[in-house]
């Protein structure tokens, strides 16, 4: 029964699965992942609303790619906290990391204040500081600024 | 390692103490005695947009160490207005000085020279962010004037949504046990509500109030803020409340006997002349105070002990 699941979405001898994405996340995390140079030649399976023990339904990416780099987990950590990044190697897991909610976010956000100076000197990499561990909230380094998570764009496109 | 001063929030409750014990040898120390101790040392005083109290305070602060500053006032007058970098400004300006003092429109410069210099960077205020000398400036004044900061009646008048220096001031207020707060402020320059969040329910009050008259007689200090132009966007918002509240002598009259009455200056009309010659007047001693607090700042960033 468990093997006929797995044929739902293809398995893969070498590459990154991104497994526990809660049901619906699936797509906002494929599209963020696009988003990186590194990932448009590469083959991408996309799982929606299988089932999961833990999470009730679940959505899975799988990427036929050795590494995934620091950058791209950071950003799939800040969307989706809680989700984990295996490696697979001859159709196994090699190695797994459960994904936390980052504390400090480096060069991914841009400050939303004008006369923050990470937006006038844009070789100037920014930093932001979580104000929980939930990462809701983050504040700027640099003009000090709180703001919520959601309201700030990325850097990436 | 060096030792930066960016912003208020950096500093726990004992480092303010410090500075202010610091500022407080300094101010006894003879003026022969201070010349002597930054022989040959070279301030850079790194004023982006044009302050004349800032500046002047940390240049007079540093001649009466016996230093010497470089510098400039305007970023016209420097290679900024040929469109040089402000990382590559902070990394040239490095090579000829042995502390930074950095004055610049933009919000996180201070921080941003921080991480980028070897040397001691001393944030003289970024934009509307942060202004940490002015703020510890404003502790040694009311501890030197009432003895004590803990504990005191502390109203603020004027301006209390746009000013930084209200904002800052009322954080580190917060650290030394000041619970009384009366804000007085025309409806459209309320203080931020977040300021009056604090995670402590109940240790704080903020009493809100449109009535200056209130506030001067239940207050040890009444800290009066001019309403900047600049942050209107529309001028008619200006004319509405610019003259919302002026202070005279005769309001005076009812304040406590110890009561006195800082600003952080430069003053349009809030503060009639003739509250200048009552015994209440405490902003022009408080820009004095600058100097010395300024100095305290140098030394200790220096690493030079007094």
């Amino acid at each position: 029964m468990k093997n006929e699941k797995m044929l739902l979405i293809p398995k893969i001898d070498l590459g990154i699965v991104v497994d526990h994405i809660p049901a619906g996340m699936g797509i906002k995390i494929l599209e963020i992942i696009s988003q990186y140079e590194e990932i448009k030649e590469v083959p991408v399976s996309l799982g929606l609303n299988y089932e999961s023990r833990r999470l009730g339904k679940k959505d899975l990416i799988k990427l036929q790619m050795e590494f995934l780099s620091p950058e791209i987990i950071q950003h799939i950590s800040i969307v989706a906290p809680g989700v984990t990044v295996k490696a697979i190697k001859d159709y196994k897991v090699h190695s797994k990391v459960v994904v936390k909610a980052p504390q400090e976010i480096r060069n991914l956000l841009e400050c939303k204040n004008p006369n923050c100076i990470t937006n006038v000197e844009k070789h100037v990499e920014t930093h932001f500081v979580s104000l929980g561990k939930d990462c809701k909230q983050v504040r700027c380094e640099y003009c000090e600024r709180v703001f919520d998570l959601n309201e700030l764009h990325t850097l990436v496109d | 390692m060096k030792k930066d001063l960016i912003s208020m929030e950096d500093l726990t409750l004992d480092e303010v103490k410090d500075y202010l014990v610091t500022a407080a040898r300094v101010e006894e120390a003879s003026l022969e005695e201070r010349v002597k101790l930054l022989p040959g040392r070279i301030m850079a005083a790194l004023f982006f947009e044009p302050s004349t109290r800032t500046r002047l305070s940390f240049e007079s602060a540093m001649h009466r160490l016996g230093g010497s500053v470089i510098g400039f006032a305007a970023k016209d007058a420097t290679s900024v207005s040929k469109g040089e970098s402000f990382t590559d400004t902070i990394h040239t300006v490095e090579s000829y000085s042995d502390i930074l003092v950095i004055r610049h429109p933009g919000e996180g410069t201070g921080r941003l020279a921080a991480k980028e210099s070897f040397l001691p960077v001393i944030n003289a205020g970024d934009g509307s962010n942060q202004h940490p000398t002015q703020t510890l400036l404003d502790l040694y004044t009311i501890q030197k004037d009432l003895g004590k900061i803990e504990g005191l009646k502390i109203a603020f008048v004027g301006d209390l949504k746009y000013s930084r220096t209200v904002h800052s001031l009322i954080r580190a207020l917060m650290m030394f046990n000041v619970t009384d707060f009366t804000l007085v402020a025309p409806e459209s320059l309320r203080l931020p509500a977040h300021f009056m969040r604090t995670g402590q329910p109940g240790k704080f009050t903020f009493h809100e109030t449109e009535h200056l008259e209130e506030a001067i007689r239940t207050s040890d200090v009444l800290y009066m803020t001019r309403i900047q132009r600049e942050r209107f966007p529309d001028i008619l918002e200006y004319e509405k409340v610019k003259d919302s509240y002026v202070l005279t002598a005769e309001m005076l009259e009812e304040a406590q006997e110890h009561m006195r009455v800082l600003h952080p200056l430069p003053r349009v009309n809030e503060i009639a002349y003739d509250v200048d010659k009552t015994k209440f007047a405490g902003y022009f001693p408080q820009a004095r105070n600058g100097v010395i607090m300024r100095q305290a700042i140098i030394l200790k960033h220096l690493g030079v002990s007094i």
